[in-house]
């Protein structure tokens, strides 16, 4: 489903010719269900491995396959498209609308690609998985009403909303206390299992590591798999 | 949730931000449809103006000195199927029964019920039979007088005589009659009492009585000088349509001709009531009968053989006839005479001889030269033959009605003494039979003038009834050739009046920079507010938003918040329009300005202060959106990193000063040696474009301080410069601001010039005179020469050392700042151009073809092509008033209708000459022969005998209506109109100047709250926050002070001609103040914003990141 193909990235830098390589020679592939975990310290580009893979970003080197497809082939539109369909974000702020309720911060992702499903379906949809995750009482409230671990969980329904085949989660238990973080490992472990959502985790969490499973370490631009695991 | 559900949350959760951009957006929109409301609000008031004054007048006849039948209106009337009312209009002066209250330049107007009719369409009731039996005066005057109905009042009016007051032998008694009416009415604008066909913005003083009993008291009987024809009932009448019921209407009578059976001889003889026939006419009635004679008779002073005089004889020359009974024989040369028995006798002449006549002609100004001419004794004519005919003497007044020679008051100077017993028994007997005749043509030569060269046309008897001549004569003439045409006065008031659009521009262009500030801060606040969601914008781009979509989205938020702050701003620019107007009202003296705002302006207005506000957001939000989601996700939006290539854009800003600063000096080199107005509009230009230039220095440093990366900062200055440059672009937009706004206020602020420094100058807008002058009747008389005084009753000694300048004057639109009208037909002042220039008053602003401005005023006798003729205006007349620059032309009528053109060849600097076109004197006489005298005097006095000059002339000259001010305060006034028009520019941009401080502020504010977490970091490290205080402080003192420093020394530069200019008055200390102002303001908003950022307690905001 997923594939990397000698990735890298290098950015310009003030006084350097050369410029920074962050990531080097990268090369994954992962199936439709599986998941993986990224560890790696601070600065080792797990960060700009996740928005690459998440067409946020581009390779300066190496190809990215989607279902096969070439990612670089693809132009905005098209990517924007992946995006939005086939892929969920999870960030580690939750990045969500203060001037939108828990429900509307959800659907939010449903306003493009109109016609896909139906308003109806979709609204069930949000309610549904916002009742899974424990939220069905707070459709209504603001995220500022809410707990932060709350406001991941409306973050992670967010991503989930369009039924994406990717889950991308950037660090998502960073900003939160010890009992949310394992609130929402185990939600993306329940979903990774549940709905066959294809997961990469970025993440500092040891725990959270331990209970997805897979994990690869990226350490100066290389990607290499955890001893041990 | 839909698209536009997304849309409403956002536009109610972001309210405040939403609000900002709402309150910019509604300034915006006042401002700029407040200045066109205001522009819609002149035109509007110009255009009841013009229906107040007009009524329903569609066209109008203004012969002025020529009087036609008064039942030509009739005629007329009944022709064009409308309503037409002829008017008696003469000029007088008006005092209150004690004479306390004067007031020196009126209108009187005989009007009778037609005048009423075609008023009763204005707005209102006309004051219709309050008229007849007293005087009606108009709201104006009455007030001046402080007289009501019931009250007596002194009323001197203008007494047209029956030959033009400059016609050699023309009596100069009787200038005037005074008349003691009582007042019977008060008629208001509604009433027609603004009734004028000048458009002018001061209301006229009109004095209306009954038609018929101004002609009674003027010997006028059923006469008229003016006609009003109403607009039609279903088309309106043209000009063309107009003047051709006239040419089938018109009789000998209404070119003031006479044909008569002279009884003697059963001849015809067409006469002029003006003893001089308009040559047109003369033409025209030589060849309107077979054997036409035409004839010049003329009063010479004496007629000389040796020691032998006769003194004061007519003397005849005709053309000779085909007929033997031809007094003058076909071969008589132009040297020789024919002398009467009576003056051979007296003479003792025989043929052969040659006598000498003596005779005055009339130059400017009255001056009488004595000329002298010899002719050769052809032969001696017998007393009792068809020489002696007394029918030849013209009806010359003081001459031809008087039994005796010693009453005689010919208009010339005349020595009784020399008038001998014989001579008293000649006229006794033979009254004014010329004593010798000479050929036309040698007549022509000695006393043809500009009214005419023919006295009389005779036909044999048997040239056919006098009917057919009669007709035949007119048929030939265009009755325009002798005043009588129409003239689209309803038109040119439209035209007029739609001029004063110029005043509605320039007012939008004095609010330009306060709606420039305005949509800046709009643009700022949108900015911020889209910064401040940026976040979002990338959250909205990572779950597949494309980022057209994210723009969309956000500007249809920005948009509804922009049309909601335009129909808000167009609320507010009802109430801006109304304060407007009422500033514009005191400002401009003469009637008040109303109130009214056009639909489709409303509309435009906000419409353009939306699509304008709407490009502000798409600009901000195409730079905004265009980031990766990523950046935006990370925050890093609020911290753009420097690469190489964002380095190298401080280019960009070096180019942009270069250019600016090559395109000053290009402009300023190209417009050298030109005139000075245009070379001040260089310099603003040149100033704008430093301006510029110095935005894109400020811009370059900004980029160039930022890219100085391998320079560590050392100070806590060096940290608050290397901050400013954070967001280079809105440091640069305060830059801008507050550069622009002291630009303005400063550039605008120079221009102000003490307009009577050096107001005792030649060269200074008072021409160097002391006083000026003007006179209801025409001054006939030179008043610098013991002549002319003693003709004007003027004592010498008082007019010791005084110098007069005497203009002729044709009325006409005022061309002055005084005026909101777009003057058609400016009014015109005729001068004898080497009076001036011998003086060396006035200076030229600039001239046609770079000519030598110290010896300008000998371009008006530049007479290349007949149909132009020179005029200079001073640079407020031909810039503003006209709208015209040097060379261009005006197209004008004579008083025949004819055309001609005005080509403006210089523009005085602005002068008491301020509303009028100043043309040569030759070229006004023979253009407006007609108008008599001078009625403007410009009067040049030692200080120390301005008061008892004033005061002695203004006694002596009464009757003339003379009113005489200082020259320093009609200069004053004219300034005091510039200075208003100065002062609203500078309110207008310090309210814009207001806003850039709140811009600063909001600036400040904005760079504080996003660093809050920076700011933390800071006293995490040991920063106390007097620290933090010092260093916000430096990062945007310093964008102000470059604000300053551009602004002040661009306006430095665009006020260069200003400081030059003479009565330049620098008010420093103002100047400084205003600086200061601004600083201290911006001090202020950056101590609030600072104070406001690091309140709470800030260590939190570190724990939140």
């Amino acid at each position: 489903m997923l594939e990397l193909v000698s990735v890298a990235k290098s950015y310009e830098s003030l006084g350097d010719r050369e410029g920074l390589s962050v990531l080097k020679d990268i090369t994954i592939k992962l199936e439709q269900g599986q998941a993986l975990v990224i560890v790696g310290p601070s600065g080792s580009g797990k960060s700009t491995l996740l928005n690459i893979v998440g067409t946020l970003d581009r390779p300066s080197a190496g190809r990215v396959l989607f279902d096969g497809r070439d990612l670089a082939e693809l132009d905005d539109m098209e990517l924007a498209r992946i995006r939005n369909r086939d892929i969920g974000f999870v960030f580690q702020l939750h990045h969500l609308l203060g001037q939108c309720t828990v429900l509307e911060n959800v659907l939010v992702p449903t306003l493009v690609g109109k016609g896909r499903v139906s308003k109806k379906e979709v609204h069930q949809r949000a309610v549904d998985l916002l009742e899974r995750v424990g939220l069905g009482g707070h459709l209504l409230h603001r995220p500022g009403e809410l707990s932060g671990g709350e406001r991941q969980r409306v973050a992670v329904v967010r991503a989930l909303i369009n039924k994406p085949r990717l889950l991308l989660a950037d660090e998502p238990t960073g900003s939160l206390d010890e009992d949310s973080s394992r609130n929402i490992a185990e939600l993306l472990v329940e979903l990774n299992r549940s709905e066959q959502v294809t997961l990469i985790v970025v993440t500092h969490s040891p725990g959270l590591a331990e209970r997805i499973g897979r994990v690869m370490e990226l350490s100066n631009g290389l990607l290499k798999n955890r001893s041990g695991t | 949730m839909s698209l536009w559900g997304l849309v409403k949350r956002s536009l109610r959760f972001y309210w405040r931000t939403n609000l900002g951009v709402l309150l910019a957006v509604m300034v915006s929109t006042a401002v700029l449809t407040g200045a066109l409301v205001v522009g819609d609000s002149v035109r509007h008031s110009l255009m009841m103006m013009a229906e107040a004054r007009l009524g329903a007048t569609q066209l109008a006849l203004v012969s002025q000195n020529r009087f036609f039948r008064a039942e030509l209106a009739d005629e007329l009337a009944a022709e064009l199927k409308t309503k037409v009312a002829p008017v008696l209009q003469l000029r007088g002066l008006i005092a209150n029964s004690d004479g306390t209250r004067l007031a020196n330049r009126v209108e009187v107007l005989g009007v009778d019920e037609r005048f009423f009719e075609i008023g009763a369409n204005a707005d209102g009731e006309p004051f219709g039979a309050d008229c007849r039996g007293g005087v009606v005066l108009n709201e104006p005057l009455a007030e001046r007088l402080g007289v009501e109905p019931g009250d007596e009042v002194k009323l001197r009016i203008e007494k047209p005589g029956l030959m033009p007051r400059e016609v050699p032998l023309t009596p100069a008694s009787d200038l005037s009659v005074l008349l003691r009416p009582t007042v019977k009415a008060v008629a208001g604008k509604s009433q027609f009492g603004r009734f004028s066909l000048q458009a002018n913005q001061a209301a006229p003083l009109n004095v209306f009585v009954p038609i018929q009993w101004l002609q009674e008291n003027l010997g006028h009987s059923a006469q008229a000088n003016m006609l009003l024809a109403a607009a039609g009932h279903k088309d309106s009448i043209t000009v063309e349509k107009a003047n051709a019921v006239i040419g089938k209407r018109w009789r000998l009578a209404d070119a003031a001709l006479e044909l008569r059976t002279l009884d003697r001889q059963g001849a015809l003889e067409i006469r002029s009531r003006r003893i001089f026939i308009d040559r047109p006419l003369a033409e025209a009635a030589t060849g309107a009968g077979d054997h036409a004679v035409g004839i010049l008779t003329y009063f010479v002073n004496e007629l000389r053989l040796g020691e032998k005089a006769a003194p004061y004889s007519m003397v005849a020359a005709m053309a000779s006839a085909v007929d033997a009974s031809s007094l003058i024989p076909p071969d008589m040369q132009d040297d020789e005479i024919l002398i009467n028995q009576w003056l051979a006798d007296d003479l003792g002449a025989e043929v052969g001889d040659s006598i000498e006549l003596a005779y005055f002609v009339v130059g400017p100004m009255r001056k009488l030269h004595e000329q002298k001419s010899g002719f050769k004794v052809r032969k001696v004519l017998p007393m009792g033959g068809p020489a002696a005919d007394r029918e030849l003497m013209p009806g010359f007044p003081g001459l031809a009605d008087v039994n005796n020679c010693r009453d005689w008051e010919p208009g010339i100077p005349i020595d009784l003494d020399k008038i001998r017993d014989k001579d008293e028994a000649y006229w006794d007997r033979y009254r004014g039979t010329p004593k010798a005749f000479v050929t036309l043509g040698s007549g022509q030569g000695m006393w043809a003038n500009r009214y005419g060269n023919m006295t009389a046309i005779r036909y044999p008897p048997g040239s056919g009834p006098g009917e057919d001549i009669g007709r035949k004569l007119l048929s030939a003439v265009d009755p325009g050739s002798v005043g009588l045409f129409f003239q689209p006065v309803r038109q040119r008031g439209a035209k007029a009046g739609g001029g004063s659009s110029y005043f509605g521009w320039l007012f939008l262009w004095m609010s330009m920079f306060l709606i420039v500030a305005a949509v800046v801060l709009t643009g700022l606040l949108f900015v911020f507010g889209v910064e401040s969601r940026s976040e979002q914008v990338g959250m909205l781009l990572a779950v597949g938003f494309l980022p057209k979509q994210v723009r969309r989205l956000l500007f249809i938020e920005g948009g509804l918040v922009a049309l909601a702050g335009a129909i808000a701003g167009t609320a507010a620019a009802l109430l801006y329009t109304k304060v407007m107007i009422y500033a514009l009202s005191a400002a401009i003296s003469g009637s008040a300005m109303y109130f009214h705002a056009k639909a489709f302006t409303l509309i435009a207005g906000a419409l353009a202060t939306v699509v304008i506000s709407l490009v502000a957001i798409w600009l901000t939000l195409r730079k905004q959106v265009s980031r990766p989601a990523r950046e935006l996700l990370a925050g890093a939006a609020q911290w753009q990193f420097l690469s190489a290539k964002r380095f190298s854009r401080g280019r960009i800003g070096l180019a942009v000063a270069a250019v600016a600063t090559v395109g000053a000096l290009v402009l300023l080199a190209v417009v050298a040696g030109g005139d000075s107005g245009a070379v001040a509009g260089a310099f603003f230009g040149a100033g704008a474009l430093l301006l510029t230039a110095g935005l894109g220095l400020t811009g370059a440093l900004l980029k160039m301080v930022a890219g100085s990366w391998k320079t560590p900062m050392s100070s806590l200055a060096g940290l608050g410069l290397r901050n400013s440059t954070r967001r280079s672009g809105r440091s640069l937009a305060v830059v801008a601001l507050l550069a622009c706004g002291i630009f303005l206020i400063i550039a605008v602020e120079v221009f102000r010039h003490d307009p009577l420094a050096g107001a005792e100058r030649r060269d200074s807008g008072t021409g160097g005179f002391a006083l000026y002058g003007e006179s209801a009747i025409g001054i006939l008389h030179d008043l610098n020469t013991d002549s002319g005084r003693e003709s004007m009753v003027v004592d010498s000694n008082v007019l010791e050392d005084v110098e007069i300048v005497q203009l002729r004057v044709r009325d006409g639109d005022d061309a002055s700042c005084f005026n909101l009208n777009r003057a058609q037909t400016p009014r015109l002042l005729g001068v004898q151009p080497e009076q001036l220039l011998k003086r060396g008053s006035f200076s030229f602003a600039g001239t046609r073809a770079g000519a030598d401005k110290e010896t300008a005023w000998d371009l008006l006798n530049d007479h290349e092509d007949e149909d132009v003729v020179p005029a200079v205006g001073d640079y407020p007349t031909v810039k503003w008033a006209l709208g015209k620059s040097l060379g261009d032309e005006i197209e004008y009528s004579d008083e025949k209708g004819r055309k001609f053109r005005l080509r403006l060849v210089g523009m005085l600097e602005s002068s008491i000459l301020q509303g009028s076109l100043i043309i040569a004197e030759d070229q006004f006489v023979k253009r407006f022969p007609s108008e008599d005298g001078y009625r403007v005097l410009l009067i040049d006095a030692p200080a120390e005998k301005v008061e008892a000059v004033a005061d002695h002339l203004s006694a002596r000259l009464t009757d003339f209506g003379l009113g005489l001010t200082s020259a320093r305060q009609r200069l004053a006034a004219f300034s005091e109109v510039e200075s208003t028009y100065l002062s609203i520019f500078q309110i207008l941009g310090g309210l814009g100047l207001v806003l850039g401080s709140v811009g600063l502020g909001l600036v400040v504010l904005r760079n504080m709250l996003e660093r809050r977490n920076e700011l933390a970091m800071l006293r995490a490290v040991g920063f106390n926050k007097a620290a933090l205080k010092r260093m916000v402080f430096y990062e945007h003192s310093g964008l102000m002070a470059g604000g300053l420093v551009c602004g002040t020394a661009a306006a430095l530069v665009a006020a260069g001609p200003a400081l030059k200019s003479p009565g330049a008055v620098v008010p420093y200390l103002s100047l400084a103040l205003t600086v200061a102002g601004i600083a201290l303001s911006g001090v202020v908003w950056i101590r609030i914003a600072t104070v406001f950022a690091l309140r709470g307690k800030m260590l939190e905001a570190l724990r939140n990141e």
